[in-house]
């Protein structure tokens, strides 16, 4: 592309996007080496990870996948082969997705995620994965791990974190005999500490969006997203997040936003339509519509503390913002409405994902309520484009910014 | 009994309850415990879909939800549960009615939601101890509302009733399976939803009275034994040594799926012309044979730890069990007990059902015995084609579906 071109362009492109494709692509090599060892599981967005990162079991994220299978617009073809095998069309687009790739690698992006030796679930973010995981044993033979972390309503109660503890310790003799490995406490340490560090710079480029302009737009940290749900516990995802750390502050110092002229400042609540995000958030970059905080990406945070680190991550783990309920997730909305000075909100209704969906209809007048800006609900979905329609969702946007431009 | 006429009456009961000063707490879930309820002298009554009811759920849930959810969200926006006094929503057992909890509790701010969460997959000891913790939790959300506090004497009561509700229905289950001719399902079907809807000593008196004229019957035939060891089996999940005579009428339908109430399914069934009385023997619904063959709570020891052990020895739960344990039960059933039609209830945008629905009829195939996929929302609003469509499966049988 010259020069010129990418003058023009609404958006700026991170540098530091380059890196990530390596670490991406490294974590995709990992994961295949584990597959052909016989020491691959695959885990579920909320899962975990640090315990069998640190018995040495690799992991892939089927979430994550449907992601890059929604990105490479194979959603409908991948999510057609569940179809043809029975899955109705009314599940999850990730599960889908997901089926329909180990039904055909051959026809999926990256040629489908290596062969798991282990489906390794965790319930925080949804009833489905149980399900979806359920499926996939059924095809692949991989036995399923459930950690059950049951939505909290208030406080986690002792025998709530009691009972997530017990989980996790069957998780360990679970992968100690599935895998024939054992859990050594300083490699549990090591590998949480760096989450946290990792988490905690992440956190600060997050939080650098307060700025105005905003150096991060919603795509990005959409892609940037990727190693801190995924890689988590790596040094190579920490050097990744220290690159961008300096390029989101080098922005702010410079007075450079993620789109060159920032005219108002949106929330996005929800997984974004895979295929179509960059278009949506182009087009609406040209009209000075930036998104300096969204749920998705904010929904990685924490950090493991220095008790009991088993204790540490059954309460991190069972505190993730898709095990709290609505008021949690109103609360939270309407923090970052005020934390991030934004003008308004974009609900996102995901056909896909009742659990983050259902409650966004009332959800949204509670947020206008008590934060005084206006909000729309626009629906489709983060795969499957055969479930959107692109039209109605432009005609919402335009009628919420009308009121703000 | 039609179903709107079951509608009908239960309303004219809870009304007759209400007026006799005796709190209604609706619940949704098959597995909430009954007992813990009425030992706070609270009637639960479960609440069902209601086929007339007009949609109005559309401020507060998109149309992905469940039609079950929107089903129940209807009612309530409708004033169309006018005797219940609050009602309790299981947490974590799907995701539709985990977010209705929330949403109800936000959009009916002055009613009494309470909520139970269970605990998933198949977790031991563990489980029993959190949710027994859980339930005493709810028993003390139960007094604060009420004001009236856990009574030993009436819990006892009412495992006891409970319990005598349950037996008498295995063992119509059993004979159902045994001698179709000896009690129609539909029979069974109306019990099953009649005591759900107030668990009441009459309606044990009038199954017991039936469960007398079945015992007769089966008499007749010699059967009286082999019924009780079915019934054993079922309870055990040991159906390896059962077998059926191969003299009983064909077909022999068995209906599977999760939240299909059992007396709405059998009257369409019924309803297809061709359809022997004789047809359904078994079913695999949550309402039915999941809750009746659930163990009884034990009287010693903590009531709460008892009925942690009763509620998640319930069998064949997607909340409690994995797939595969699933699969192989249905498996065992199809083949020992001589099923040879499936029909496999899918309620739509229900993650569960639709989720299952595939391995089961891949289970189905797997051991010769044809299936039908079907479809459903609790309206059955489909109604025309849904009796079109079990009418050509009946005709898809070996036997042809004829009487
Ligand atoms: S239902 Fe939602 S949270 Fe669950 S896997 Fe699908 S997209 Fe993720
Ligand atoms: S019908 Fe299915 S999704 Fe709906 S409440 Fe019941 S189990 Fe949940």
């Amino acid at each position: 592309m010259s020069e010129k071109a990418k003058e023009e362009k609404a958006y700026r492109v991170l540098e530091s996007h380059g890196f990530l494709q390596r670490v991406v692509f490294r974590y995709m090599l990992e994961g295949h080496a584990a597959s052909e060892e016989g020491k691959l599981a695959w885990v579920t967005s909320g899962f975990p990870v640090e315990i069998p990162v640190a018995m040495d079991v690799g992991v892939s994220y089927p979430e994550q996948y449907g992601a890059v299978i929604g990105s490479e617009k194979a959603g409908p073809k991948l999510c057609g082969y569940a179809e043809e095998l029975g899955y109705s069309q009314e599940l999850c687009s990730y599960a889908r997705a997901s089926i329909g790739s180990v039904k055909h690698p051959e026809e999926s992006p990256l040629e489908g995620l290596p062969a798991p030796q282990a489906l390794l679930a965790c319930n925080n973010i949804c009833g489905t994965v149980l399900r979806w995981y359920d499926a996939i044993s059924q095809m692949t033979g991989a036995p399923v791990f459930l950690v059950d972390t049951p939505p909290l309503e208030g406080e986690q109660l002792p025998h709530h974190i009691a009972y997530v503890r017990h989980g996790l310790d069957d998780l360990v003799s679970f992968l100690s005999e599935q895998f024939g490995t054992t859990l050594e406490e300083d490699k549990l340490r090591e590998v949480t500490d760096l989450a946290t560090e990792t988490i905690g710079v992440w956190t600060q480029c997050l939080e650098a969006c307060k700025n105005k302009p905003s150096p991060l737009n919603c795509a990005d940290r959409f892609l940037a997203m990727a190693p801190v749900v995924a890689i988590r516990g790596r040094d190579y995802t920490l050097e990744y997040y220290q690159m961008l750390l300096n390029e989101v502050k080098d922005r702010v110092t410079n007075g450079l936003g993620a789109i060159r002229d920032e005219k108002v400042r949106l929330l996005w609540d929800n997984i974004p339509p895979w295929f179509r995000v960059f278009r949506i958030m182009g087009s609406l970059a040209k009209r000075g519509v930036v998104f300096p905080a969204d749920t998705y990406t904010h929904a990685w945070t924490g950090s493991f503390k220095d008790e009991d680190r088993m204790d540490s991550i059954a309460s991190m783990y069972s505190n993730v913002y898709l095990n709290k309920g609505l008021e949690a997730k109103v609360d939270k909305m309407c923090g970052l409405i005020k934390d991030y000075d934004l003008d308004g909100f974009v609900m996102f209704s995901v056909r896909s994902c009742k659990r983050y969906s259902l409650g966004q209809l009332v959800s949204k007048e509670l947020v206008s309520e008590r934060t005084g800006v206006p909000g729309v609900v626009i629906e489709g979905d983060m795969v499957d484009s055969r479930l959107q329609n692109d039209a109605q969702i432009e005609t919402r946007l335009d009628a919420l910014l009308e009121m703000l431009l | 009994m039609s179903n709107a006429q079951a509608i009908e009456q239960s309303e004219r009961i809870l009304k007759q309850l209400v007026d006799k000063g005796k709190p209604i707490l609706g619940y949704v879930y098959p597995h909430t415990p009954l007992e813990i309820i009425m030992a706070h002298g609270v009637m639960p009554a479960l609440l069902y879909a209601n086929p007339t009811v007009m949609g109005s759920y559309e401020a507060s849930l998109q149309t992905f939800a469940c039609s079950f959810v929107r089903n129940m969200f209807s009612q309530r926006v409708n004033d169309q549960l006018p005797y219940v006094d609050g009602i309790v929503f299981p947490g974590n057992t799907c995701d539709s009615l985990q977010n209705l909890a929330d949403i109800w509790h936000l959009r009916f701010p002055q009613d009494k939601v309470f909520r139970l969460t269970y605990p998933a997959g198949n977790q031991g000891e563990a489980a029993i101890q959190y949710f027994a913790e859980e339930l005493r939790i709810f028993s003390n959300s139960l007094e604060d509302a009420y004001g009236f506090p856990f009574s030993d004497a009436a819990f006892r009561q009412a495992v006891i009733l409970v319990q005598r509700f349950r037996n008498a229905v295995q063992f119509l289950y059993a004979a159902r399976l045994l001698q179709p001719s000896s009690v129609p399902y539909r029979r069974i079907a109306a019990f099953v939803r009649e005591f759900h809807s107030a668990p009441l000593e009459t309606v044990v008196d009038e199954l017991r009275a039936t469960v007398n004229d079945v015992e007769h019957s089966l008499a007749k035939t010699g059967r009286v034994d082999s019924t009780k060891a079915l019934q054993h089996a079922l309870l055990e999940r040991r159906l390896e040594d059962v077998s059926i005579l191969s003299d009983l009428p064909t077909p022999r339908l068995a209906i599977v799926g999760g939240m299909t109430e059992p007396q709405a399914i059998s009257e369409l069934v019924n309803a297809v012309s061709k359809v022997p009385s004789t047809a359904v023997v078994f079913d695999l619904l949550s309402f039915g044979f999941k809750t009746i063959f659930t163990p009884m709570p034990a009287f010693e020891g903590d009531p709460f730890e008892t009925m942690a052990r009763s509620v998640l020895g319930a069998l064949l739960e997607p909340t409690q069990e994995g797939l595969p344990k699933r699969l192989d039960f249905l498996k065992a059933a199809l083949t020992h007990l001589a099923i040879d039609g499936l029909i496999v209830c899918e309620q739509s945008f229900c993650d569960p059902d639709e989720f299952e629905s595939p391995s089961l009829l891949a289970v189905a195939s797997g051991v010769g015995v044809r299936s039908l996929r079907l479809p459903v929302d609790p309206e059955f609003s489909d109604r025309v084609r849904l009796e079109g469509r079990i009418q050509s499966f009946l005709e898809t049988l070996p036997h042809g579906g004829a009487a």
